[in-house]
């Protein structure tokens, strides 16, 4: 029974393996760099977009580390791909914290809020592309700091535009789940005080056609459509309404708001209006042309290719890294609440017109209020206004 | 040498660990389960913890999939009604935290109890289907519904006992690690008993079951409730454990994740269950790992990694399955056949 045997001790052997892995793995070396976690969805649920906000995370960890680091240590990310899974970004976070990282990029709603009470405790500042207003509090988010403008606000915006434009009636039509449901309140509150009304249709997973759901906004006399979902239920939405509901504008909000969707809607992305809270590619922002784009260049890159949620990671990680370089310029310790202190302390922080100025303070950790609107035209996305800030 | 195992008594014969080898195992699994949360980081610490929880859950699943022969997709579902009901108890009642999880596990029973209804009239993939609507009505009503705070969060206060707080990493493990064995002592011992037994025969012909006088609605109702029972109890510590509950991890994902669980780990088998939850937590971090330790020798591999992990993952699973289709539970018992005749196995 050689085949018997040789199978056991491939087990034996695979046994001992994961426990040795899993043992050398965890332990914090002392070293010079500092270190900050990351988790990406590069495989998971929203990896289309989750790809370039990784590359752009890590590629300005290579920035900072191509100009010599910060005051002269490198910057180390320790990151991996943790698909989308809340389990695995818990593994991960308490694997990175155990090594030491003094801050820590997160991805998506779910991992964010799953680690939100935890960050707290171990006193880990925490950013991510998860934009819910719920996060902005610090009474109840102490280390979550949101750069984008947050859903409500993008909302809010899109719904002054319509305003602006003479619409009373408008339909959000949301990802079913927290993170689409997340702006539909407070963008209600704010269209009743401003004698317009807002109806909120869901948007089932995986549904190739939206007829009914359109002839709900159309029952209720839907001028403007807004969207929160990511972009392919979007493109697939805008077709539909270009099919069937001609002449209704559609404004996207941040996850709908890039050049895949343009790529996957074609014609019907033609006139669609984004609440983009980070600045396209095309916009020729400063950070965008002075840093970005020349870096790119160098290492055989296209940020146009990249587009724009790369552009959205960059910026995130270069809000955090600045907060962490101030720390270490004034001499002190980098530990989590020093880095939370310099965060607290930005006022109208440039990021170099990526974003609106950014804010942060004691009692409020929404960055920015304002964003720009995008547009496309031909293809591409236009910016068509100035910053337009969320009133009350 | 030995050349079986052989009892003198129906009492040994009934005994849970008849041979000395069986028990010194025992003893050694427990005393290094003792002993290992002195010597491992928070990193470790999360992982075991994270298969305690799992366990608890799987073992619930396992009695009604596995035992009963009903197959459940709702298990996220019915995770999600115990992490919230422990919550809200907290939250809105002020009830201490242990009676919470005491309440959630009942009320997470009663509700599989009634998602269990359909059982009567449909078996195995209509079952399955009906079992998927209780996930999705589940999901549905918590996003939907102003109690459980809809699409925010529920920030739980952290457990304390005597001033301990039990979330810690290291604290929450010997409260994972009773629970987990008091599930697993409830669980073996039910498939002793008169109610146990009635589960396995229905699995097994559930028309002859009833033909023999077994309760077949009765008994399938049980199965639902206890397996519930277990089930909201994994879903109340998970929200003890994170001190935050949030509709994302209790999705038709999560279901998927704990069948495949049991199904790696062995159907029917209470330890299987264990194996399962610690194979299936282990082997994402362990390639996790090795993807992150391959980045930094061959860089330019660096893009492919995560997707050639996932492969990898997707490709051990098929290969148990092809190779041990009754799972880890079997393989175990098949390395313990080996040594236990060695050197002169046949």
């Amino acid at each position: 029974m050689i085949n018997k045997f040789s199978k056991q001790v491939i087990m034996w052997v695979a046994l001992l393996l994961t426990a040795a892995l899993l043992a050398a793995c965890g332990g914090g070396g002392e070293s010079d760099t500092i270190k900050v976690g990351a988790i990406h969805d590069l495989t998971g649920a929203t990896s289309d977009v989750g790809t370039p906000y990784a590359d752009g995370v890590r590629d300005y960890v290579k920035f900072v580390n191509d100009n010599g680091g910060i005051e002269g240590r490198q910057l180390e990310l320790l990151s991996a791909d943790y698909a989308y899974a809340v389990d695995q970004a818990e593994q991960l976070y308490s694997q990175y914290t155990g090594q030491g990282v003094v801050a820590f990029q997160g991805w998506g709603t779910g991992d964010t809020e799953a680690l939100r009470a935890k960050i707290a405790t171990d006193e880990i500042p925490f950013m991510s592309a998860s934009y819910s207003a719920a996060l902005a509090d610090p009474a109840e988010a102490p280390y979550n700091f949101l750069v984008g403008t947050t859903y409500s606000d993008q909302f809010i915006i899109a719904l002054q535009y319509a305003k602006d434009n003479g619409a009373t009636n408008v339909a959000i039509f949301h990802h079913d789940s927290p993170f689409g449901l997340s702006p539909v309140d407070d963008g209600r509150a704010w269209a009743d005080a401003n004698g317009m009304s807002v109806v909120a249709i869901p948007m089932p997973g995986g549904a190739t056609d939206f007829t009914a759901q359109l002839t709900q906004a159309q029952d209720a006399g839907a001028e403007y459509i807004v969207i929160q979902n990511v972009s392919s239920p979007a493109a697939t939405l805008a077709k539909d309404v270009a099919r069937l509901a001609e002449g209704t504008q559609i404004v996207c909000l941040n996850w709908c708001s890039d050049e895949l969707f343009v790529s996957l809607a074609g014609e019907a992305a033609e006139g669609v209006i984004a609440a983009s809270p980070f600045a396209f590619p095309s916009s020729g922002a400063d950070l965008i042309e002075n840093e970005i784009r020349p870096w790119a260049e160098a290492n055989g890159k296209n940020v146009d290719e990249l587009g724009v949620h790369y552009v959205q990671g960059w910026t995130t990680m270069k809000a955090m890294v600045d907060a962490i370089r101030q720390v270490a310029a004034a001499g002190d310790d980098i530990t989590g609440p020093n880095i939370r202190a310099a965060l607290e302390g930005y006022a109208n922080y440039s990021t170099g017109d990526v974003t609106a100025p950014i804010t942060f303070s004691g009692s409020d950790h929404a960055g920015s209020k304002a964003l720009q609107l995008y547009q496309v035209q031909g293809g591409e996305w236009v910016k068509i206004s100035e910053y337009i800030s969320a009133t009350n | 040498m030995e050349s079986g195992v052989f009892h003198s008594s129906y009492q040994a014969d009934m005994g849970l660990r008849p041979t000395p080898l069986m028990r010194i195992r025992l003893i050694v699994v427990l005393v290094a389960a003792v002993v290992f949360p002195f010597f491992a980081n928070n990193y470790q610490l999360t992982l075991a913890n994270q298969i305690l929880i799992a366990s608890i859950g799987a073992i619930g699943l396992n009695i009604l999939t596995g035992f009963t022969g009903q197959i459940s997709l709702g298990q996220g579902g019915f995770m999600a009604i115990g992490a919230y009901s422990s919550a809200l108890l907290v939250i809105n009642l002020g009830v201490p935290w242990w009676l919470s999880v005491l309440l959630a596990c009942v009320i997470t029973a009663i509700v599989g109890g009634f998602f269990g209804l359909p059982s009567l009239r449909l078996k195995g993939l209509y079952l399955a289907i009906a079992t998927l609507a209780a996930q999705q009505i589940i999901e549905w009503g918590i996003i939907r519904s102003p109690l459980t705070g809809g699409v925010e969060a529920l920030v739980v206060d952290p457990p304390l006992l005597f001033g301990i707080n039990l979330s810690r990493d290291f604290n929450f493990y010997w409260l994972g690690l009773i629970l987990l064995i008091g599930t697993v002592l409830f669980a073996v011992n039910l498939f002793r008993t008169k109610v146990g037994r009635a589960f396995i025969a229905i699995r097994d012909q559930d028309i002859a079951a009833e033909v023999m006088g077994v309760n077949v609605f009765r008994y399938k109702l049980l199965a639902f409730a206890t397996s519930s029972f277990f089930v909201g109890l994994s879903g109340a510590l998970l929200a003890q454990y994170r001190t935050i509950v949030s509709f994302d991890r209790f999705t038709i994902e999560t279901s998927i994740t704990y069948l495949a669980i049991i199904i790696i780990g062995g159907l029917g088998s209470v330890s299987g269950s264990i194996y399962g939850a610690i194979f299936m937590t282990l082997l994402p971090a362990v390639l996790t790992n090795i993807g992150s330790a391959l980045e930094n020798t061959i860089p330019q591999m660096a893009g492919l990694i995560p997707f050639v992990r996932k492969a990898v993952f997707g490709l051990t699973i098929i290969l148990f399955l092809i190779f041990e289709p009754e799972g880890l539970a079997k393989i175990w018992r098949d390395i313990k056949d080996y040594f236990r005749l060695w050197p002169f196995s046949y």
